[in-house]
Parts: C-alpha cells; sequence; structure tokens
C-alpha cells in the first residue's frame, strides 16, 4: 500500500478499516481520541498501551487540524493469526502543507508552530511499536503507526 | 381511506408493532392517521403524530412501517408521510445540537473550579479532557484567584485526566510558568501510572514544578513549609519584613 510509487498513489482502502473519522475541527481531535481508546479496550490492551495509543492518536489528530486544517484518521485491527497476535494500526491521512525537513521533526525539539513544544512526531515514534511517515512539500503527509498487543 | 385504515386496524397494527408497547403506539399513529387524512395541511398535522410515534419506536421501524403501510393502503401518502418524518427529525436533530451546545457551556463552567484548601493554599483540580477554550479558561480563572487570594501554593490536581498529550503538557506547563511569575509555588499530583509512562515517551519534563503523589502528601508538604516559614520568621521581628511571606 505504501509503495513508494507517487504520493498521490497512495491508497487507501476505506472499507479495509474499522474507524474512519475526517478531522476538521477541534472537537474532531476528542472525538478520535474516544474512539481509539474503547476500540484499544474492546481489543485487550493494556491500560498502559490503551493511554499511549489515545495519546499517539491524539498527536495524529492536533497535527493534522494545526497544519493541514482537515484530514482522515484510520484505525484497524490487525490479526496474523486468529487470536494469536493483534495490533492496532492507526494512518493519519492529509492533503496539507506537508513537511519540509521530515528528519528534523521526526527528531523532536523543533516546530514552526509558536505554541508547541515540537515533541509530537518523536513522541509518537517513542509510544508506538512501528512508526513511518511520509511527506511531500505541497502534497500532504502520511503517518502510518502500529502498536502490537503485549501478551502476558 | 380514513375508513379503510379504521376498519382493517387491528390488522395493520399486528403487522407493524413487533411487541405489546408499540401496538398501542402504532394504533394512536394510524388512528390520528385517518383523522387528519385529507386535510389540506395534511403533512403538518401529521407531524405531531409522527413524532409521538417515535418516542416508542425507532426511525428505521418507523421508516420500514412506512414501507409496509404504502404496500397495503391505495394511494398510501407515503411521500407526505415521508416529508413529515424528515422534518419532524430535522427539528429534533435542531435541538439535540442546541442541548449539546448548552451541555458544553454548562461543562466549561462546571470543569475549572479553584478552591481555596487553607489559608495560602488553592487547589486546582482538572477534570476530562482539556480542549484549547477549556484550558484557557482555567488559566485565567487560576491566574485571578491566585491575584485576589495572595495564595503562597497552587495544588494542581491531575486526578481526574485519563490522559496527558503534548498540548494538554503544553499547556500545563505554560499555566504553572504563569503561576511562578504571581510568586506563587506549584505542587502536581494525581499522576496516574500509565500516563506517568506515557509523558516520559513523549518526552514532557515538569521539573520546574513540585510533585506530590497525591492531594494529602501536597498538603502535608505545604503545611510543613508554612511551619519552616514561620520559624524563620519568629526570631527576627524587628527585620520589618514580617508583612511579606
Amino acid at each position: 500500500m505504501m509503495d513508494d510509487k507517487n504520493f498521490n498513489d497512495i491508497d487507501i482502502n476505506v472499507h479495509d478499516y474499522d474507524i474512519v473519522l475526517k478531522i476538521k475541527d477541534e472537537n474532531d481531535i476528542a472525538v478520535s481520541r474516544q474512539m481509539a481508546k474503547s476500540f484499544a479496550q474492546k481489543n485487550n490492551f493494556s491500560l498502559a498501551d490503551v493511554t499511549k495509543i489515545a495519546t499517539a492518536i491524539s498527536e495524529l489528530s492536533r497535527n493534522i487540524y494545526r497544519y493541514a486544517k482537515e484530514g482522515y484518521i484510520y484505525i484497524k485491527k490487525k490479526e496474523t493469526e486468529p487470536g494469536k497476535d493483534i495490533s492496532i494500526e492507526i494512518i493519519a491521512y492529509d492533503r496539507g502543507p506537508g513537511i519540509e525537513n521530515v528528519e528534523r521533526a521526526v527528531a523532536g525539539g523543533y516546530t514552526t508552530s509558536q505554541r508547541s513544544l515540537g515533541l509530537g512526531l518523536s513522541g509518537i515514534r517513542r509510544l508506538m511499536d512501528s512508526f513511518y511517515i511520509k511527506s511531500e512539500v505541497g502534497k500532504g503527509t502520511v503517518v502510518v503507526v502500529e502498536k502490537r498487543r503485549r501478551r502476558f | 381511506m380514513k375508513d379503510f385504515v379504521i376498519s382493517r386496524l387491528g390488522e395493520l397494527v399486528e403487522e407493524l408493532a413487533k411487541d405489546d408497547e408499540q401496538k398501542k403506539a402504532w394504533e394512536d399513529f394510524l388512528i390520528d392517521f385517518a383523522e387528519v387524512c385529507g386535510k389540506t395541511d395534511f403533512k403538518e398535522e401529521l407531524k405531531a403524530p409522527v413524532s409521538n410515534l417515535l418516542q416508542h419506536i425507532s426511525e428505521k421501524e418507523l421508516s420500514d412501517g412506512i414501507g409496509l403501510l404504502y404496500t397495503k393502503i391505495d394511494n398510501f401518502p407515503a411521500v407526505d408521510v415521508y416529508k413529515a418524518l424528515v422534518e419532524v427529525l430535522g427539528k429534533k436533530n435542531d435541538e439535540n445540537q442546541v442541548r449539546i451546545a448548552e451541555l458544553h457551556d454548562t461543562l466549561a463552567e462546571l470543569s475549572t473550579p479553584i478552591i481555596q484548601l487553607w489559608q495560602d493554599v488553592l487547589l486546582a483540580p482538572v477534570i476530562g479532557t482539556l480542549d484549547s477554550q477549556r484550558a484557557q479558561n482555567m488559566a485565567e480563572k487560576l491566574l485571578e484567584s491566585i491575584a485576589d487570594t495572595r495564595a503562597k501554593v497552587v495544588i494542581v490536581d491531575v486526578t481526574g485526566v485519563s490522559m496527558i498529550d503534548t498540548i494538554v503538557g503544553e499547556f500545563l506547563i505554560e499555566m504553572f510558568s504563569a503561576v511562578k511569575l504571581l510568586g506563587s509555588d506549584v505542587i502536581l499530583t494525581g499522576i496516574k501510572p500509565e500516563i506517568a509512562h506515557t509523558l516520559v515517551k513523549l518526552g514532557i519534563d515538569f521539573n520546574m514544578v513540585i510533585i506530590k503523589r497525591d492531594l494529602e502528601s501536597a498538603l502535608k508538604y505545604s503545611i510543613r513549609k508554612f511551619a519552616k516559614d514561620a520559624e524563620i520568621k519568629q526570631p527576627n521581628p524587628k527585620r520589618g519584613d514580617a508583612d511579606e511571606n
């Protein structure tokens, strides 16, 4: 899906996802967080991981709202074998201004917004198990993250 | 049509309703329907029966019912009934929107209480999620209270917060800095274990404030601190700074 072909070719099939949310105002951030939280809880993630997922979603939707004004959040459950390893995949997609220097943004401590710590992207990366970002100036940004369910 | 509906009332109700409670609702609706049938402002007259019916059955059930009536009754004015239904739902939706807006305002007022716990000690419990509007309200209210009460210690309790992301973290850090500029100390309490972990991962550091496990230890700490300040003040009453601290 995330081939390096052309930015516009990124093809997200809506039907593959359990939750699809449009982010366009500040309230949507809280909605996305709530939905992700209950989705993770329903799939028996631990409280710490539920909080991490909710926080990551909150950061992703905040980024969409703050920089792109509008975009989408996709959430789905991934199962390698039924009943075995479960993970939650989250995609944040927007056609906003894009990020000029992706490495610097992901490294943390860098922001273009005045009222921001610039910790969002680096924080998301540390909160989740896998992190992928693709961004092109003038075209938009896609972030794909995944959190595996830990087994006790 | 009126006579037809009345004459076959029992039969129609039987097919439409899923249980006894619905039977009564559908019966009332069909009687009302027969009554207003053929009137010029039929659609307007139908709104009240439709909204009564909706209190007992779901929108889907009503929609299915209209479909059924359409097949059972010749010349059933399905379009007008649907129009009435859509308008009733639209009105309901508007009312809900107004109610949500009202609740939002109420919440904003309720959710930022500033409590004077003790002489010189203020408590600001943070509850629920903070959006930028609520955060702004809370910071303003807290800073005003500090100026009014000349509090020396402000306890910010986040027990009621289920998640702290960078935006809430930023807001708290800003608020703490502002409180310190007014000359008060900040004690942060009530960080839950899962939040502690998330904060470390995010790289948010509250090292500018004193952190205590819970309200109890924060209060103990403040009382001890006041006692110490008083001790220091006692031996030198002639210094002339008795009105300060």
